[in-house]
């Protein structure tokens, strides 16, 4: 029984909980801190290696453990888009329209960065997409993973395991207290195709507009529910060609395979 | 290589558990108010993945089934919907999302050799990757509600 196998990780999360929780949400200036960052950061110092507190089969399993542990927060959002049909099916062509925000924003910012940092083919595996599970299937499949775009990809999906949640956490909690965005806005930009961003930026966006708690929930739910219908088949048939012609255009290579 | 349905009610169980938790530390609840919402969210996830299981349906992923059983079960009018809504309204979101991180957190460090390998260049890349998808989408949406007259 998993309960007595990997005890240390649930005694852990029980402990992490509690401790972010009693610290509770701090503001410095634009920095929100929430305790879901708490928790992310305590529980990744607790499972460096180096300190020899979980063993790798711990940490496997905590990270079999969170996408369907994630299905609870879905729901939960979910359960906040039935009493707003109404206004989010006023606001339908936002809802598709933002998704071409989602899918070419990757583009848009990384690949400058990555040629910037002179990255060649690699650029294209790290900047198509926002590089979570399916989206590195999509590259292994059609590059396979040790070609230089399946390097891209895996060092983004390393890249952005460690560090995309907190970094969201903290850039979407400054973005909505410059307040040049609406908070609807806001709720639909956090629909990223990866759950724990998703979850961070949501949560950064309701601790700065507390009062639109309800449609905040509603509009990130739903641009989430869109993002996890077409994600895959955007990243595969349009970001993924689209990001290979940018790429050699810029840079006048072309793949000699 | 599918979960089994023992290990998912295990740990959707465990989930819920530490959501209410959280919700009791940080945000006012109880368990006499919190408990049933709680596992009302843990039911409905497991309902998800039944769909996500059958035929056909298992075209598209888990998280969308999921979502779909949650949004037709708090459309007004759909019974029982009132009641789902009104038990799971004060489970608050932030309350859903520490637990979760928490397990997120705990994995972090297989990561860590991986991470080691990798050159400097792809943490700034990576940054500007992940703040690109949300201030792109967050801009298109600002335009199109704005078009759209909702504000």
């Amino acid at each position: 029984m998993d309960l007595i196998k990997n005890w240390k990780i649930h005694v852990l999360a029980l402990l992490l909980v509690i401790i972010a929780e009693k610290i509770g949400m701090q503001k410095f200036g634009l920095v929100v801190f929430l305790p879901l960052f708490y928790a992310l950061a305590l529980g990744g110092i607790l499972s460096v290696p180096k300190f020899k507190i979980l063993s790798s089969a711990n940490m496997e399993r905590a990270g079999k453990f969170m996408p369907i542990a994630m299905l609870i927060l879905m729901a939960k959002l979910g359960l906040g888009i039935g009493p707003n049909l109404h206004m989010l099916l006023n606001s339908g062509l936002a809802l598709i329209m933002q998704e071409f925000g989602h899918f070419f924003g990757t583009l848009l910012f990384g690949l400058p960065v990555a040629l910037l940092l002179k990255m060649k083919r690699e650029a294209i595996g790290a900047c198509y997409s926002i590089d979570r599970e399916p989206n590195v299937a999509i590259i292994a499949e059609k590059f396979g993973v040790f070609s230089p775009e399946g390097r891209g990809v895996m060092g983004m999906y390393i890249c952005g395991t460690l560090f995309g949640a907190l970094w969201i956490s903290i850039l979407v909690g400054i973005i909505a207290k410059l307040g040049i965005f609406h908070p609807y806005a806001l709720a639909m930009g956090a629909g990223i195709g990866s759950a724990s961003m998703m979850a961070a930026a949501t949560g950064s966006i309701i601790a700065s507009f507390p009062a639109d708690v309800e449609k905040i929930q509603a509009y990130a739910g739903a641009a989430n529910l869109m993002t996890s219908v077409i994600g895959v088949y955007f990243a595969l048939f349009i970001s993924l060609p689209v990001t290979i012609k940018v790429y050699e255009f810029i840079t006048g290579n072309k793949n000699t395979k | 290589m599918k979960d089994t349905w023992a290990d998912i009610i295990f740990i959707l169980i465990t989930t819920a558990v530490l959501v209410l938790i959280s919700n009791i530390v940080g945000y006012g609840g109880s368990i006499q108010r919190d408990l049933i919402g709680a596992l009302l969210l843990a039911v409905i996830a497991a309902g998800g993945v039944f769909l996500a299981r059958l035929p056909l349906l298992n075209k598209l992923p888990i998280v969308f089934w999921v979502s779909v059983l949650a949004v037709v079960l708090s459309v007004p009018g759909v019974p029982g919907a009132e009641w789902i809504v009104a038990k799971t309204k004060d489970i608050n979101f932030l309350a859903t999302t520490t637990p979760i991180l928490a397990y997120a957190g705990l994995a972090l460090g297989k990561e860590i050799e991986g991470f080691k390998k990798l050159s400097w260049r792809i943490v700034p890349i990576c940054l500007a990757v992940s703040t690109g998808s949300f201030v792109c989408a967050t801009l298109m949406a600002e335009i199109m509600l704005h078009l759209e007259g909702i504000f």
